[in-house]
């Protein structure tokens, strides 16, 4: 067995094709007519970009849009001034048209290769790939054609370049594995976009596999089997069929309302942490953002961002959610969140200490900001406000207090924002559990952060190995102070969401679904399992396993009665 | 010469795909675009010069144009930048 990084998930048996890159060896030749010379560079490039364009339309049906970009990307770089100048420089100095186009992409591959952040460096794999395309050209050299790879094969390779790609026919291609990648360069990306197993970063792939041999190439859990038995066979085959099913299962979901089997619906929305999520949300059939973290905004720089950056980061995501609820909550600094600007001091106990909420309403200032960006992006959809771990009610009347003198000013200086935003709780304390009535009266939604309610309910640490036993969504306690949250906020006629992770636990949706929670958010690659398991249980059935669950005196009874039902 | 301070606030920062937006609105114009950051002068109509900038979220940067059609040059690419490349 073969070990690597798993990059894109489920499980492919096929024959092995190796895709060895031609080696490129020319001799320089002299250049008499530099007129000549510069041209059949010239020729080469449009060449490059004919097959380019040709390859991207074909990765656009393939893998989609974005990865099409990446081939358009190529375009821009052959066309880029800096290059055009070089490598004409260089043939004007009597450099022959392979050479200076080897000598220049090597330099700036270099450049790439030099700086320390790893998006910049793998982006020199597509100066490699264009490096290779173009001296194929100008050497009349043609390449393997991938596009011909017979039905049921695995491609091994070195890298997948873009333009290898380009010529995947996802039909015929079952796997793919390589000896360089991680989970964030292109191989991996592509390999998902078009939902092909790869198992990337295997050491000696190329020589240690021949093309022709059977192999099980297991992108779910990294692994490359060689020589596979009968029985492997069998095996794998079962799991992907699986793996197929299951996914084909999820995909019913697409599209659909989030429907008990006995037809009480529910809302279904994803956790992000930047505009850019806000489409993986859509893209995932998300139904709207039901937590919206805002501290992207203030992490990895040296001083506050500005109201007006964050008008135009709450804005794009409102703007890509076209009118779904876009919960944002409002600074969680703090804790194990750490912005060193803001000159937050050490503290014998953080998470007890001087955050979220608590610092933002002794930094007015820099909350109103952010609060006065928050209602001017609610001109441009369905956004909402929720403040971070309430534990008193004055809590929240002063932060609504800060939200209405944002208005004045908004509306004093003729700023357009929605009058009517709602403002609302993130429960995730004991506190907020505990007074959920007193909040429910002056909050406008409730949602509940399962893994602070969790931590601060059983006050323990999950980090710490001697405790973090305790630390269960499923301890009894945790369970009554949820579902006294929840009552608490149905019975005041609020909605009350849950952001955590327990949200897409199938163990604790039927709890949920009892207790009346009115919106799930979670992560984007959760939402079509969530949607599912709301599908299995009829009101009365969640409402039966919950009443029992609530008579349970220990987790363990809890889990093990939920594992044998769910 | 007309210059004006900016912060990235797409998530990406200056990457392949917003380079690429930002190179192919600049090529048509004649005067020099140049993104001053950490103290370096990035050519803004060259890609590959702008993608080992790094120029990141949250990056401060100044852009300077300069040439007969340097108005129009930074009003574009000011409007690019402070709309996060529509990302």
């Amino acid at each position: 067995m073969l070990k690597g990084i798993g990059a894109s998930e489920g499980y492919g048996i096929g024959k092995v094709m190796i895709v060895e890159e031609k080696t490129l060896e020319y001799t320089p030749h002299a250049v008499n007519d530099i007129d000549a010379e510069i041209k059949r560079y010239s020729d080469a490039v449009e060449a490059f970009i004919k097959e380019t364009k040709e390859q991207a339309e074909a990765l656009r049906v393939s893998a989609g849009a974005k990865e099409a970009e990446i081939m358009e990307g190529h375009i821009g770089i052959i066309n880029d001034p800096g290059l055009k100048m070089s490598i004409e420089g260089l043939i004007t100095g009597g450099t022959c048209a392979e050479a200076a186009t080897e000598q220049t992409l090597d330099m700036f591959i270099g450049i790439f290769a030099a700086t320390e952040d790893e998006m910049t460096q793998q982006r020199a794999a597509d100066l490699k790939d264009i490096k290779h395309a173009l001296l194929s050209i100008l050497l009349g050299i043609n390449e393997v054609k991938i596009s011909e790879a017979p039905a049921g094969t695995v491609l091994v390779a070195k890298e997948v370049t873009p333009s290898m790609t380009a010529g995947i026919n996802k039909e015929n291609i079952v796997g793919i594995i390589t000896e360089t990648g991680s989970q964030t360069s292109h191989s991996a990306i592509l390999a998902r976009a078009m939902e092909i197993p790869a198992v990337l970063s295997v050491p000696n792939a190329l020589s240690q596999l021949s093309s022709g041999e059977q192999v099980i190439v297991d992108g779910t859990n990294g692994e490359v089997v060689t020589a596979p038995s009968a029985d492997d066979i069998t095996d794998y085959t079962a799991r992907r069929d699986a793996f197929l099913r299951e996914k084909r299962e999820l995909e019913m979901f697409r599209g659909r309302r989030t429907l008990s089997a006995s037809g009480e619906e529910y809302e279904l929305c994803c956790n992000i942490g930047s505009p850019k999520d806000a489409g993986k949300a859509i893209q995932a059939d998300g139904e709207g953002v039901g937590l919206f973290r805002t501290e992207f905004l203030f992490m990895d720089r040296t001083s506050l961002p500005t109201e007006d950056e964050q008008f135009e980061a709450y804005k794009a995501a409102a703007t890509i959610l076209k009118g779904k609820p876009l919960i944002i909550r409002t600074l969680d600094i703090g804790g194990d969140k750490e912005i060193p600007y803001l000159g937050l001091e050490k503290e014998e106990n953080p998470f007890m200490g001087f955050r979220a909420i608590r610092y933002c309403l002794k930094n007015r200032e820099m909350f109103k900001s952010q609060i006065k960006a928050i209602l001017r992006a609610s001109a441009f959809g369905d956004v909402r406000i929720m403040f971070p771990l309430i534990t008193a009610v004055e809590e929240l009347r002063e932060g609504k207090a800060l939200v209405e003198e944002a208005k004045d000013y908004l509306r004093a200086s003729g700023i357009e924002f929605n009058e009517n935003i709602p403002v609302g709780v993130m429960t995730e304390t004991a506190a907020s559990g505990v007074i959920a009535d007193l909040l429910a009266k002056e909050a406008d939604f409730f949602s509940i952060g399962t893994n602070d309610l969790t931590g601060y309910t059983m006050a323990c640490d999950r980090g710490n190995s001697d405790v973090s036993y305790l630390y269960s969504p499923f301890q009894p306690s945790v369970l009554r102070m949820i579902k006294s949250i929840i009552e608490n906020g149905v019975k005041a006629g609020i909605p009350v969401g849950m952001c955590g992770e327990a949200a897409a636990n199938p163990l604790m949706i039927p709890l949920l679904m009892s207790f009346g929670l009115t919106e799930f958010s979670v992560s984007a690659v959760s939402v079509l399992k969530v949607r599912k398991n709301i599908a299995k249980w009829t009101k009365a059935e969640a409402d039966a396993v919950a009443e029992k669950v609530m008579e349970m005196a220990t987790e363990k009874e809890v889990v093990d009665y939920l594992k044998s039902i769910v | 010469m007309v210059s004006k301070q900016l912060t990235i606030i797409n998530a990406q920062g200056f990457h392949m795909r917003p380079a690429q937006m930002f190179t192919a609105a600049m090529a048509k114009y004649a005067c020099d675009v140049i993104i001053k950051f950490n103290g370096a002068d990035v050519n803004g109509k060259s890609l590959l010069n702008i993608i080992p900038a790094c120029i990141k979220c949250g990056s401060n940067i100044e852009l300077v144009c300069n040439g007969v059609d340097e108005e129009a040059a930074l009003a574009e690419a000011v409007a690019m930048i402070e709309n996060g490349f529509g990302e």
